[in-house]
């Protein structure tokens, strides 16, 4: 049964498209007002030699775009791509395992989910100081016990070294990040049915088979989703690598993010910010077209 | 029953699409252009109540002596303050964005090296009048000028130089300030030799701080400019670093440290030298938990590469100077007072020993016969030196580009030659642009 035409007559002269545009336009103007003006602007911005400081600007052309792929384009993306693997990867891993064991009936699941959750809500930035102070090379807890523990002779720079700076960053986020994605797939290993279970090991698997014939086919939709959403996150991720390192040492944790800001603010170079944000956009709209180009091809396989 | 005709597949794409667009969008729109800026920030420039912006008032220190001077002056004057303040090492780049946007407005308390920066926005006003009516020492009153016109008043002059803990000195038998580098080298073998994790020199290795490098470059004989030629990546240059990578690699210096971790080292007892201004007396001595270590505290001229060279150190003092537009007049009223009278300039020595920029201030018995402060202005700040980067609206990109240059060479990503040459390329196209 169909409702529409009596309220078509009731309610005037307006078409559904009409309608549906009515209720759409307000958020279409604020779209426009606060992402694609800004977002035009900033391409634009671009193209200009722009001192955030001081009026007016100069046409340069390609300059700013060619600044950045002369100089340190690659090393940024590439450690751009290390910590988004890095910061996807690890917390999805910790995240699923802790995900099965809350679900596996353990005493006090209630509890612990409770207590995982806790690194979640506690803000960013407040994350970021507290494994500062921990990752700290002269009076850092992580240095204090495993010196202690006779671990290690003397006090390591764990932010202050190339090596282990972008593996702190790392560790951090992945103690920021694990939560949600554990209770995301948690959430996700509820729906399965207790019975298919029941079947399989009935039918002898054991729970290893178990866990890749029946469980993994049934969260695979909400793993995708959790790890395309961490790494998109992730990809554009400033305030970890921001507190921690600034993007060093010698900008060895350096990405997209920490690079625009620091060239934006710091550097008061708005072209060369907004050029370098271009090239990162447009490395955004290639993740688009190549999940768009997975999934159609998953799509079509079925 | 009735389905939306969505699949799932493709309202995950479509999550995807809108989660990636939102991403790329929101981030290049952060950076979008604000428009233009006009050279006062508006308002009534005879308002009474005007706005403080310090750093001052967010440091543990020096907080309560601002505070302090900011009350008197409310009570006095029936006006109100508002203060906003930023950590020094975000301070210029908040600063200039609020500056530039129009939103900092009444006095603005700056770093010297600042002032050049700052003033090329054409939002300061010329406080030539009041200049006259503080009784400033002439080098003060330089420290305010840029371009020729006087855009800050001096609240304190000195330098930044090399405090040693003579405790510490003590213990290691080192009975005598080092006079050249290799003596001073050799100062920090003996010193590390005391185990107990002490930091013989918490020299800055941070980017933040590594400006620091520029007296140590000077005294290796690099010139930073010679005239418009950038010297940086010169033989002295790379020998500077080259040194200062020893240092590093011997575990002279410690790895990840800025002005206030080393005040944090210092105060702990756990640092034999640092590199600091005159403030950092007061602020050090402040968060120690050893009370006699204000006592111990001791200025040290900066050694040299060969006896008879002249000792460099880098000029410091802070200025305060007035945004254009609301409470303009106060604000430089306020301004004045803070920096030239002489009971409130006396009493802000005594809380945080940062010497007066006033004859006056510098002739009261409280400061003139304080010990520290004589030792330092005869021993550091006697041949102290501009940066010749400041004279630069790209000051702080200049600093920066070396430090990240310098870093490099510590953390064994680059070589002393290939980096100093870099930086020095990197100095001069910011210089050109």
């Amino acid at each position: 049964m169909s409702t529409s035409a009596p309220r078509q007559k009731h309610g005037g002269r307006l078409s559904n498209g009409a309608f549906a545009l009515l209720l759409t336009a307000p958020g279409l103007a604020l779209f426009a007002a606060i992402i694609v003006y800004p977002l035009v602007s900033a391409l634009f911005t671009g193209f200009f030699r722009q001192d955030l400081r001081l009026p007016g600007r100069e046409f340069v052309g390609l300059e700013n775009f060619t600044y950045w792929l002369d100089s340190g384009f690659g090393t940024i993306l590439k450690q751009t791509l290390v910590f988004t693997v890095g910061a996807t990867i690890v917390p999805f891993l910790i995240g699923f395992a802790l995900a099965l064991a809350l679900n596996s009936g353990l005493k006090g699941s209630g509890f612990l989910r409770g207590l995982f959750l806790f690194p979640w809500v506690i803000p960013g930035v407040v994350v970021s100081f507290l494994w500062m102070w921990i990752f700290n090379a002269n009076y850092g807890v992580l240095n204090g016990i495993l010196l202690e523990l006779g671990f290690i002779e003397e006090s390591v720079s764990w932010l202050g070294k190339p090596g282990t700076a972008m593996l702190a960053v790392i560790i951090t986020k992945t103690w920021a990040s694990f939560p949600w994605m554990m209770v995301m797939l948690l959430a996700g290993l509820q729906t399965v049915p207790k019975e298919l279970h029941e079947a399989a090991a009935m039918d002898g698997a054991g729970a290893i088979r178990r866990f890749f014939a029946v469980t993994w086919p049934q969260v695979r939709g909400v793993a995708s989703i959790v790890l395309l959403l961490e790494f998109i996150w992730n990809f554009q991720h400033f305030d970890t690598i921001y507190v921690l390192t600034g993007g060093g040492p010698a900008g060895a944790t350096e990405t997209f993010a920490t690079a625009v800001y620091q060239s934006a603010f710091k550097g008061f170079d708005l072209g060369r910010a907004t050029a370098l944000g271009g090239l990162w956009m447009l490395l955004l709209l290639v993740l688009v077209a190549a999940y768009l180009w997975i999934t159609e091809r998953k799509g079509d396989a079925r | 029953m009735t389905t939306s005709g969505i699949s799932r597949r493709s309202a995950l794409r479509m999550f995807g699409i809108g989660a990636l667009g939102v991403a790329g969008a929101g981030t290049l729109a952060a950076c979008a252009p604000s428009g233009g800026s006009s050279s006062s920030n508006g308002g009534d420039t005879k308002a009474k109540d005007f706005a403080f912006t310090s750093w001052s008032l967010n440091e543990e220190a020096a907080k309560p002596a601002v505070e302090k001077i900011i009350a008197a002056w409310e009570k006095a004057e029936k006006s109100k303050i508002r203060t906003v303040s930023y950590p020094y090492n975000e301070y210029l780049s908040q600063l200039t964005l609020k500056l530039g946007g129009g939103e900092t407005t009444g006095a603005v308390q700056l770093d010297i090296a600042w002032l050049g920066a700052v003033a090329q926005m054409g939002k300061l006003a010329d406080l030539s009048a009041a200049a006259k009516k503080g009784g400033y020492t002439d080098v003060g009153v330089k420290s305010g000028v840029y371009d020729g016109v006087q855009y800050g008043l001096p609240w304190t002059t000195g330098s930044i130089g090399l405090i040693a803990n003579s405790k510490l000195l003590e213990k290691a038998g080192i009975t005598e300030h080092p006079k050249t580098t290799e003596e001073f080298e050799a100062a920090l073998r003996e010193l590390k030799g005391l185990g107990g994790g002490v930091v013989p020199y918490a020299a800055a290795t941070k980017v933040a701080q590594l400006k620091d490098i520029f007296p140590w470059m000077q005294t290796f004989g690099c010139t930073l400019l010679d005239g418009d030629k950038v010297t940086i990546g010169d033989d002295a240059s790379v020998d500077a670093v080259t040194w200062y990578k020893k240092l590093h690699d011997a575990k002279l210096i410690a790895a990840d440290v800025d002005r206030f971790d080393a005040r944090a080292l210092f105060g702990q007892g756990k640092a034999a030298f640092y590199d600091d201004a005159i403030i950092g007396k007061g602020a050090t001595a402040a968060q120690s938990k050893d009370k006699t270590l204000a006592d111990a505290m001791q200025p040290v001229t900066r050694p040299v590469l060969t006896s008879g060279d002249t000792p460099r150190a880098l000029l410091w003092g802070h200025v305060i100077a007035v945004a254009k537009g609301e409470g303009q007049e106060a604000a430089t009223e306020f301004a004045l007072h803070a920096t030239s009278d002489r009971a409130t300039t006396v009493e802000y020595f005594e809380t945080l020993a940062l010497p007066p920029a006033t004859t006056q201030g510098l002739a009261d018995p409280k400061v003139k016969d304080d010990a520290f402060t004589t030792a330092w202005t005869e021993q550091i700040t006697k041949t102290a030196t501009g940066s010749p980067f400041w004279q630069f609206a790209q000051n702080a990109q200049i600093e920066e580009a070396v430090a990240k240059q310098v870093q490099a060479v510590l953390v064994g990503g680059a070589k002393p030659k290939d980096a100093m040459k870099q930086a020095g390329k990197e100095v001069a196209d910011l210089i050109k642009r």
